[in-house]
């Protein structure tokens, strides 16, 4: 019994942030095209996102980042759309801040010497809707 | 990659075979990755016994490459039939170039010993992990896991064999997306079915020499894991030492993992 309510008191110490979430944003009927890869997708993940998320990257550079899990090209975004909307996306279902961490490289592949931007919730908003909207687009990879 | 770990899974089946069929003393402690083969016996009154494991372990999974290294102190009792044991792994951890530190998931163990015979005993365990780890740091799993399970045990003048099933569960909806095994440190699935099986002998001088395997089959989406490694341990019964090397044969489990661990019983 007494194990069982120190385990209780660790696991109510314990202070995990919220859990990855799918945001449910979908993208308008019929799909407007003023978000897209050009104009939004790839300076927003240049600016948040590359500097270790980079098919570039060797593993021994990417401060983490998993392999392929790169977003230097759509093709790889398109790869895991859902798995970017959990982590860094903002809709209706969920808030979703685990991505960008606090610290990152000021150059691709350096170390963590700087503080990450942020995107703003907005930004947020706009990554799930064009994700969402852009997985259903055609492409021709 | 793919050549390279056929190549090794087969070596790495070839020496588990092997070391199957040599066999050593189990240290009793139940460490986080459940060797519920190696619940030690315990006839007499109480004992309380605190041990300290040591592990460094290369991986190269699908997602991530790197190394970790851990400590965990151990907390153990037994008295009768029924023994408890809590303990907790600090790790040091690189994964694809960058570095944590912190504390694994907690793990609790109870067990009972239903058959008591001169040289074969069984009885049920069950083991908790508490999410005292970081999930997003991949060093817990981020919920709480029951694994209950069975382990029986023969042994005659200089042989010991032992042997566990058990079913691991995590204690969260199984609907949602599955990440896969996690964490690194000790990967599981969400839901899995485990064994274990370990065999010692005695050498004489109290030395032992044996072979341990374990892994899981997952339940549902999931990877299987099986786990292959031989043992060497020296002691007394009140303090015992023991060098442990691992090899992860299938799964991703680790490459290689070398685990000392020393138990003081009293």
């Amino acid at each position: 019994m007494r194990f069982i309510l120190l385990g209780l008191l660790i696991a109510a110490c314990t202070n995990q942030p919220p859990p990855p979430t799918p945001t449910q944003a979908t993208c308008p009927d019929p799909d407007p095209g003023t978000l897209t890869w050009d104009n939004f997708g790839q300076p927003f993940m240049t600016q948040f996102c590359t500097a270790c998320h980079d098919s570039a990257l060797p593993h021994a550079q990417r401060n983490g980042a998993p392999l392929y899990h790169d977003y230097n090209t759509l093709l790889g975004v398109l790869q895991i759309p859902d798995h970017i909307d959990q982590w860094a996306g903002d809709g209706p279902a969920a808030d979703n801040t685990l991505m960008p961490p606090s610290r990152c490289p000021s150059t691709p592949g350096g170390s963590l010497d700087s503080n990450c931007p942020q995107p703003t919730t907005q930004q947020r908003m706009d990554l799930s809707v064009w994700l969402a909207c852009e997985k259903n687009r055609p492409h021709m990879f | 990659m793919l050549a390279r770990r056929d190549t090794g899974a087969a070596l790495g089946v070839a020496v588990a075979l092997g070391l199957v069929l040599v066999l050593a003393q189990a240290a009793g402690i139940a460490r986080a990755d459940h060797d519920m083969a190696s619940m030690s016996e315990n006839h007499g009154d109480s004992e309380v016994s605190l041990g300290l494991s040591v592990e460094a372990a290369e991986f190269d999974t699908m997602f991530y490459v790197g190394s970790y290294q851990g400590v965990a102190p151990t907390l153990g009792w037994m008295h009768g039939r029924f023994g408890t044991s809590a303990t907790i792994s600090l790790y040091h951890l690189t994964a694809n170039g960058l570095v944590h530190y912190g504390a694994g998931d907690a793990a609790l163990g109870g067990s009972a010993t239903l058959l008591d015979g001169d040289a074969v005993h069984a009885g049920l365990a069950l083991h908790v992990m508490l999410p005292t780890g970081s999930e997003l740091d991949n060093l817990g799993m981020g919920h709480v896991m029951a694994m209950p399970s069975a382990w029986g045990s023969w042994h005659d003048a200089s042989l010991h064999v032992a042997a566990s099933a058990g079913y691991g569960r995590a204690m969260v909806g199984l609907g949602g997306h599955n990440h896969g095994p996690a964490p690194l440190v000790d990967p599981m699935n969400l839901q899995e079915l485990t064994w274990s099986a370990a065999a010692d002998l005695d050498l004489g001088h109290g030395v032992q020499l044996g072979g341990r395997t374990r892994g899981a089959l997952p339940i549902g989406t999931g990877q299987i894991r099986v786990i292959g490694g031989g043992r060497v341990a020296w002691g007394t019964p009140r303090v015992s030492t023991g060098l442990e090397l691992q090899v992860g044969l299938v799964g991703d489990p680790f490459t290689v993992r070398g685990v000392v661990d020393t138990a003081l019983r009293f």
